[in-house]
């Protein structure tokens, strides 16, 4: 009964009206959600934890770079799930969410890679170097970069989406190689050390900021989604009854 | 109060970056949003023969 009820408000998902009426009333939560979470966590990072007893303030770096790269990680493989619906199912509001998850998801590795670089100067006396895990996160990058580029160059937008869709699902088998690389290849990047179960080289004082900041970025990356989801389905339903039945009566 | 930092330049220039681009996600959305409601609203009108909320007559 309950599983019954579970399908059904999945496939009422696929209704544009909706969605879009999901997207509208869950954003503006997501979006205090992430104001509270990023304010707690900024003041931890910035006023709160100590200095690094071998880093001094240069770690307090990680507070942004640590939960980006995990977003950039973490909205691929969310990106991807949408991306097997839309290619099994052909629903049309996955196939949006996941075109519209690639340009946040490459601002999250932008991110990664620009503050990381940053740190790596004071800390490995330079910028970038070829190793294993900053490679493969600019990889990353780029294979976001073409999803958006390939969707983009299509006129027909659904077309474009399946076509990205696949491009998304090859793309995957970047994610394991992002987070074993530490472990297959000697790096200059430091191995897994931070872990909120079980043993972890961070100190518990230091924890607090960085699970705020994870919050706030997970938040980030889901209010973006839907904000954007809604103003592509905006964009393609433009000429259709009922969105300018919506808008109508608004604008 | 602005904390003094070690390395303040590497610290507060990576803070700025990521301020940046989480301020494009914010806006831009909301940006397109308006772009898109301003094009409908003139197709709308358009389509209607109403040009009395036309601001450019």
């Amino acid at each position: 009964m309950i599983w019954q009820k579970i399908k059904v408000g999945f496939h009422k998902l696929g209704s544009p009206p909706i969605f879009y009426r999901l997207c509208q009333v869950l954003s503006p939560w997501l979006w205090a959600g992430f104001a509270v979470s990023l304010v707690i966590g900024l003041y931890y990072a910035l006023y709160v934890v100590p200095p690094d007893y071998q880093q001094s303030d240069s770690f307090r770096i990680l507070y942004i770079h640590v939960p980006s790269a995990w977003q950039a990680m973490a909205g691929y493989l969310v990106m991807s799930i949408l991306a097997v619906i839309a290619l099994v199912w052909r629903i049309r509001t996955t196939e949006i969410m996941a075109m519209a998850a690639a340009p946040i998801g490459a601002a999250f590795t932008v991110i990664c890679l620009a503050t990381g670089s940053i740190w790596g100067r004071p800390m490995w006396g330079t910028f970038w170097a070829w190793d294993a895990r900053l490679t493969s996160m600019l990889v990353l990058l780029f294979i976001y970069l073409g999803i958006m580029g390939l969707y983009a160059a299509f006129e027909d937008k659904r077309k474009g989406a399946r076509v990205a869709c696949i491009l998304i699902l090859v793309g995957l088998v970047n994610i394991p190689i992002i987070h074993f690389s530490v472990e297959w290849w000697t790096t200059l990047h430091q191995g897994r050390g931070i872990s909120f179960v079980g043993e972890s080289t961070m100190d518990a004082s230091m924890k607090p900021p960085l699970i705020w900041m994870i919050v706030a970025t997970k938040l980030l990356f889901t209010a973006a989604l839907l904000d954007r989801s809604r103003n592509e389905l905006i964009d393609q339903d433009r000429r259709k009854g009922w969105i300018r039945r919506k808008l109508g009566a608004s604008v | 109060m602005i904390p003094q930092f070690e390395f303040a330049v590497f610290v507060w220039t990576s803070y700025a970056i990521f301020a940046i681009i989480v301020a494009w996600q914010i806006f831009q959305p909301i940006l397109r949003r308006r772009r898109l409601e301003a094009e409908i609203r003139e197709e709308l009108a358009l389509s209607q023969g109403e040009y009395s909320n036309d601001p450019h007559p």
